[in-house]
């Protein structure tokens, strides 16, 4: 579709960086600006994410500019990839913003094993995992969770899991925002979305979630690896808030789709949903937002809590699994930025502080926040530090992975069990449409993230075996 | 509530990236939601004919016009798909107005959740009058 290049021309700020003026479009409040090399930039005119964020400039209260990462693409009113602020004070917040999977995000673990010496017992593990993390829709038979305690995750998150021992204190230093949102209020998530919630704690879940074992392959920048060392085995956990989240973001889309002509607010897509955040309708989405968030983040931990249950089993104390860091690629914040505070909207986009930001955890503070980009199943991920020159350039985020592209064909079992890749996925269907070739080149899309001065590469992933949702 | 119009109950489901589109076609804005709660459990069921058991269950969903009606009764019986192991596959749709909507529902319960479906969203989403009944289209997130 070259249409859409037409109907919103694009000015060249750099050889990365293109903006659409906010003259554009009589109803755009902001311009909006497009990470991308040449070859991304084919690739992102082709769907109309460049219409939805365009669109996502019209919202109430949006200020700087919006914000489209390198893997940016189609997605329900907002474009996955797509960063959005908007003022705390007079705008508005969106769960189109946000997303269904609500704290959707991805977590790092590292082991003290080499791979090589790992190897005569890891297909074993992994098998191992795929028995112990129930995936797909499937419910978790050890962690059903009874109303007190499911409000106890939605309130407290991974602080409650460190008093059940399914967490490591020392692990929610190392989670973005110590896994604990303090604005939850489990009181505004409704029966339905508890009731989806309850047996979902520690499961991965369907889509493109996933967790996989993988050895560093390859360590740029040695002093900033946060102890990644090459040849080492490690674990990446990519999962959100389940059933939960999702009935979380139906409620409140359709909340907000009821009230939003009472704030005389008109937008181009229904599903950009929005209100005031200083409403009671923005007020209650947030609540339960943070909530959704906990839940998630508590997600990844029983899932981690599981995994270190099964490299114990496998590899005795050289086993023993630190986590790296956990960061949200589905998420509202509420942060400071110059003067003001903002409602940052992150969709399919990950938050990247660099050193000197006081939310960079502490061990971290000479080289800034982790920040994950998974490829797709079979494919290199990446490990990146955040940039101080980041909060300049895009409210300090980057991207989230290597977006989807198009569909594959089905032999996708085969293709990662030739390149040595070990899979357990129940549906064979679901492996297909994770298929690496239906994303975007991930090495390219660090690349322009990387150059653009989002986040610095670290190292990189290489999976060795995977348990698809 | 409209007429029943001329056109034989249709749907068709085309997949994008991460979504299910579902374009539809009824005599009625009761035949379109009937029509759109077998496209549902086409995709829910994997495309294996199964048979309804059991009682019928009444189901009532309310929205602030004809196309939230057709998301509010999809999330519905994703709800009970996700919660209850349930898929609906026989209906008999009754509107009130395009408000509401009461529906007699039967179906069957699977060993494991369908958990393909996650959402109907808002995304495009539309319910039209047109000659000889009523057409929509829908955008699932899966």
């Amino acid at each position: 579709m070259t249409s859409l290049t037409a109907n919103y021309p694009a000015i060249v700020v750099t050889p990365l960086l293109r903006e659409i003026p906010v003259t554009a479009r009589s109803d755009m409040r902001v311009p909006v600006r497009i990470y991308a090399d040449e070859e991304l930039w084919r690739q992102i005119v082709d769907d109309r994410s460049l219409e939805q964020a365009v669109n996502v400039a019209t919202l109430p209260g949006v200020t700087g500019c919006v914000y489209a990462m390198p893997d940016v693409h189609e997605g329900y009113g907002f474009p996955v990839g797509g960063v959005a602020a908007t003022r705390a004070g007079d705008g508005v917040i969106s769960p189109g913003g946000v997303g269904y999977d609500i704290n959707c995000g991805v977590r790092l673990l590292a082991t003290g094993l080499e791979a090589e010496a790992a190897r005569p017992r890891l297909e074993a593990a992994v098998h191992d995992l795929s028995r112990s993390i129930p995936s797909g829709p499937g419910r978790n038979p050890w962690l059903d969770l009874s109303g007190p305690d499911l409000d106890r995750v939605l309130q407290d998150g991974c602080r409650y899991l460190v008093e059940r021992e399914l967490a490591l204190p020392e692990d929610i230093t190392v989670t973005e925002a110590s896994g604990s949102l303090p604005e939850a209020d489990p009181a505004q998530v409704s029966e339905k979305a508890k009731r989806r919630g309850h047996d979902q704690l520690g499961t991965i879940g369907s889509g493109n979630h996933f967790v996989e074992v993988q050895v560093v392959d390859q360590v740029f920048d040695a002093a900033a690896a946060y102890g990644l060392t090459r040849g080492q085995l490690t674990v990446l956990i990519h999962t959100g808030s389940r059933g939960l989240g999702h009935q979380v973001c139906t409620d409140y889309v359709r909340r907000m789709d009821q009230v939003m002509a009472d704030y005389g607010i008109h937008l181009p897509d229904r599903q950009l949903a929005c209100a005031p955040l200083s409403s009671p309708d923005g007020k209650a989405y947030f609540a339960a937002m943070c909530a959704a968030a906990n839940f998630a983040w508590s997600n990844r931990q029983a899932i981690t809590h599981s995994v270190r249950k099964v490299f114990a089993r496998a590899f005795g104390e050289a086993g023993r699994l630190r986590l790296v860091y956990d960061v949200a690629h589905n998420i509202a914040k509420l942060e400071r930025h110059g003067n003001e505070l903002l409602c940052v909207h992150r969709k399919g986009a990950t938050r990247a502080f660099g050193p000197a930001h006081p939310e960079t955890p502490e061990r971290y503070r000479a080289i800034g926040q982790p920040v994950f980009i998974p490829g797709s199943m079979g494919t290199a991920s990446y490990v990146l530090a955040g940039t101080d020159a980041g909060l300049a350039l895009s409210f300090g985020s980057a991207c989230q992975g290597a977006a989807k592209r198009a569909r594959t064909g089905a032999e996708v079992r085969h293709e990662l069990e030739a390149k040595g890749i070990i899979v357990r996925c129940p549906s064979s269907g679901e492996l297909a449409e994770e298929a690496p070739t239906a994303y975007k080149d991930v090495e390219r899309v660090v690349d322009v993230v990387h150059r653009a001065g989002l986040a610095r590469k670290v190292a990189r992933l290489r999976p060795v075996g995977v348990i698809k949702g | 509530m409209m007429s029943v119009g001329s056109i034989a109950p249709w749907h068709d489901i085309a997949d994008h990236t991460s979504e299910l589109r579902i374009r539809l076609r009824a005599g009625s804005l009761g035949e379109l939601l009937a029509e759109a709660g077998r496209a549902l459990a086409e995709i829910q069921l994997r495309g294996t004919a199964a048979a309804a058991s059991g009682d019928w269950r009444r189901l009532e969903v309310s929205a602030p016009d004809r196309a939230g009606l057709l998301a509010e009764w999809l999330n519905e019986l994703v709800y009970l798909g996700e919660t209850e192991r349930w898929v609906a596959t026989e209906f008999a749709v009754e509107p009130a107005g395009t408000r509401a909507v009461t529906a007699r529902v039967r179906g069957m319960t699977l060993e494991r959740a369908p958990g393909l479906v996650k959402a109907a969203t808002l995304h495009g989403l539309r319910v039209d009058e047109v000659p000889g009944g009523v057409s929509g289209e829908v955008v699932l997130d899966i």
